[in-house]
């Protein structure tokens, strides 16, 4: 699917499908991977990429560009999807994923992989990261946005409230946040480990305007990443009520979909085949020699 | 008041102030040790709009600074060495080296000239942990002159770099015409009998080691490296090849600082007997610089006793 051609809620919805299945094929093909927290943000990258930030494929880093950073670095694989699909590489470059040599490393890399604004995996970074590319693109003068997302399970991390505390001191309104709130960690739910609840009040106790959306919503999440971008004197914080594994059966809502080992040809059959299950009529497949 | 009776801090903030007069990118971050590097108040009152102080927290300082970088901005940010280094190495690792992004770190009150503050705070692995991060360059300036040249280079620089900045009053080593350069060490003093290698603080004690070692008739070659990483080879190797006896002092442990890197050297090029004069792989204390450095072992005394041996038992 070309990008100019989407315009409705179908050829969203097909995109998402097209993105769940490259996603699954690349991290079995590779042995494994993130996939739990790659497919909980399927419509909220595609949302950023095809219908909100201002970017330029041909020139990566193009001046006046949105900026987004991926502070859970390991959901690479969705951000590599929606570059290629941009253009920003071949698409057929995904199947490199994690392969010897590769420009696509499980975390995302700003100095091997085009598009990628900043490099992050160790998680807490992000943001405090995007603290500075948001001040420094103040203090240049642009009227861009800088676009961040960060984790649940990471937001345990006493650096991401570092970094909140100076975004809303120094009122970095062009600073928009998303909370990735799929509410699962490696090891257990986030609720059993180390609650972020009540997290709504606290972001708004740190001096931030926040919003609640369902992540995997259309229309809602663009209504409110537009309304995020409209907040003026103070950073703006989504928590996006999301799915982890979304759209893949064998692992949808399931702890173990953190990371997934792909052993042999059946278990990869068998994840394949859970990312098409959900579909109610023809099962997308890509097909990579043609490249669609 | 002269360059060379001026605070090496104030010459910091100096240098600072002139850089970001000419440059607009240049940016200043402290995490509430503004007033000990000496950027607080002047740098904050000159340039309000490109001055952070983030607060106590060193790790976000060191995030907000790689995402200004990222961007073209040239940020230099500030604390205590201890904080500089250790306790955001993962953040510097990942945010700044790995992703290239060319932040200025600067360690103030390095190893013993914390004094007062006391093991807590008296940080001796930060030339260790610092050297052995890629992409990370290392320096200690050993004067004003140097200190001056040195942040002026660090600012035209795209790499990411590290800076040991002592607060108090170092005599001058050199003028007005200094020009640092990273892969350039100094030979402060030319000799055959023995190698003596140092950088920032144990410089200036080896400057009067070598004057005492002189009326004695023992010519050490006092070799300063501003920077020990780059670490320049050929000029170790040379004097060595003369003098086939080495002493580093070094105000860290002699775990992996200075002392490693000529050690790691001499083993690959020119094996020789080596003698490395720094905390012996112990923590700090409360107390005063002399105290400090002649308990630990690399006062002028303890370096010129080092040379003595070093040139007897050859």
């Amino acid at each position: 699917m070309d990008f100019d051609k989407i315009e409705s809620k179908e050829q969203l919805d097909q995109l998402a499908k097209e993105f769940r299945y490259i996603i699954t094929d690349i991290m079995c093909r590779a042995g494994g991977g993130h996939i739990g927290g790659s497919l909980s943000l399927v419509e909220i990258i595609i949302t950023l990429y095809f219908r909100v930030m201002n970017v330029k494929p041909d020139n990566p880093r193009w001046a006046d560009r949105d900026r987004f950073i991926l502070s859970k670095g390991h959901a690479g694989p969705t951000l590599y999807t929606a570059l290629a699909y941009r253009g920003y590489f071949p698409k057929d470059v995904l199947l490199t994923l994690n392969a010897n040599g590769t420009e696509l490393p499980s975390h995302v890399d700003q100095v091997i992989t085009p598009g990628i604004d900043q490099t992050a995996g160790s998680l807490g970074q992000g943001l405090s990261c995007a603290n500075g590319i948001a001040l420094a693109c103040k203090l240049q003068n642009k009227t861009n946005h800088v676009f961040c997302i960060v984790g649940d399970g990471e937001s345990q991390e006493g650096q991401i409230w570092e970094a909140g505390m100076f975004a809303a001191q120094h009122k970095l309104d062009n600073l928009v946040v998303i909370t990735d709130y799929n509410k699962m960690q490696i090891d257990a739910e986030v609720e059993k480990i180390v609650s972020l609840e009540p997290v709504v009040d606290k972001w708004r106790a740190f001096g931030w305007e926040v919003f609640e959306m369902d992540g995997h919503d259309w229309d809602d999440i663009h209504a409110t990443i537009n309304k995020a971008m409209a907040v003026k004197d103070k950073p703006a914080m989504i928590v996006a009520h999301t799915v982890k594994a979304k759209g893949n059966v064998c692992y949808e809502n399931r702890i173990e979909c953190h990371f997934i080992s792909i052993p042999d040809e059946d278990e990869r059959n068998r994840v394949i085949g859970g990312v098409c299950a959900l579909d109610d009529d023809e099962p997308f497949h890509f097909n990579w020699t043609e490249g669609k | 008041m002269t360059l060379h009776e001026k605070e090496l801090r104030a010459v910091y903030t100096d240098t600072l102030i002139e850089l970001m007069t000419t440059n607009s990118k240049v940016v200043c971050l402290e995490a509430d040790l503004g007033k000990s590097s000496g950027t607080v108040p002047r740098v904050w009152d000159a340039f309000p709009d490109r001055f952070f102080d983030v607060g106590v927290a060193e790790a976000n300082m060191i995030g907000i600074s790689a995402g200004l970088a990222n961007e073209g901005m040239v940020p230099f940010c500030a604390t205590f060495s201890p904080f500089a280094t250790r306790r955001a190495y993962d953040q510097i690792t990942i945010s700044i080296a790995y992703a290239e992004n060319p932040v200025k770190i600067v360690g103030t009150a390095p190893g013993v000239t914390t004094a007062k503050n006391g093991a807590t705070h008296m940080c001796f692995q930060d030339l260790a942990i610092m050297r052995a991060m890629p992409n990370m360059r290392v320096y200690c300036p050993a004067d004003v002159y140097e200190l001056r040249s040195m942040v002026r280079y660090m600012a035209a620089s795209q790499k990411p770099e590290y800076m040991q900045l002592i607060r108090e009053v170092h005599a001058p080593l050199f003028d007005d015409s200094y020009e640092f350069d990273p892969h350039q060490a100094r030979i402060l003093d030319e000799g055959a009998d023995v190698t003596l290698v140092t950088t920032g603080l144990t410089t200036q004690f080896a400057r009067k080691a070598v004057g005492s070692l002189k009326q004695e008739g023992i010519q050490a070659e006092h070799i300063h490296y501003p920077s020990v990483k780059p670490f320049d080879v050929q000029t170790l190797l040379d004097s060595v090849k003369k003098t086939n006896a080495v002493v580093t002092a070094e105000n860290q442990n002699v775990i992996g600082g200075l002392g490693g890197a000529v050690c790691e050297v001499l083993a690959e090029n020119y094996p020789a007997k080596v003698k490395r004069l720094g905390s012996q792989d112990r923590f700090g204390e409360v107390g005063d610089v002399p105290y400090l450095s002649d308990t630990l072992g690399f006062s002028a005394p303890k370096i010129a006793d080092a040379c003595r041996e070093m040139v007897q038992a050859k």
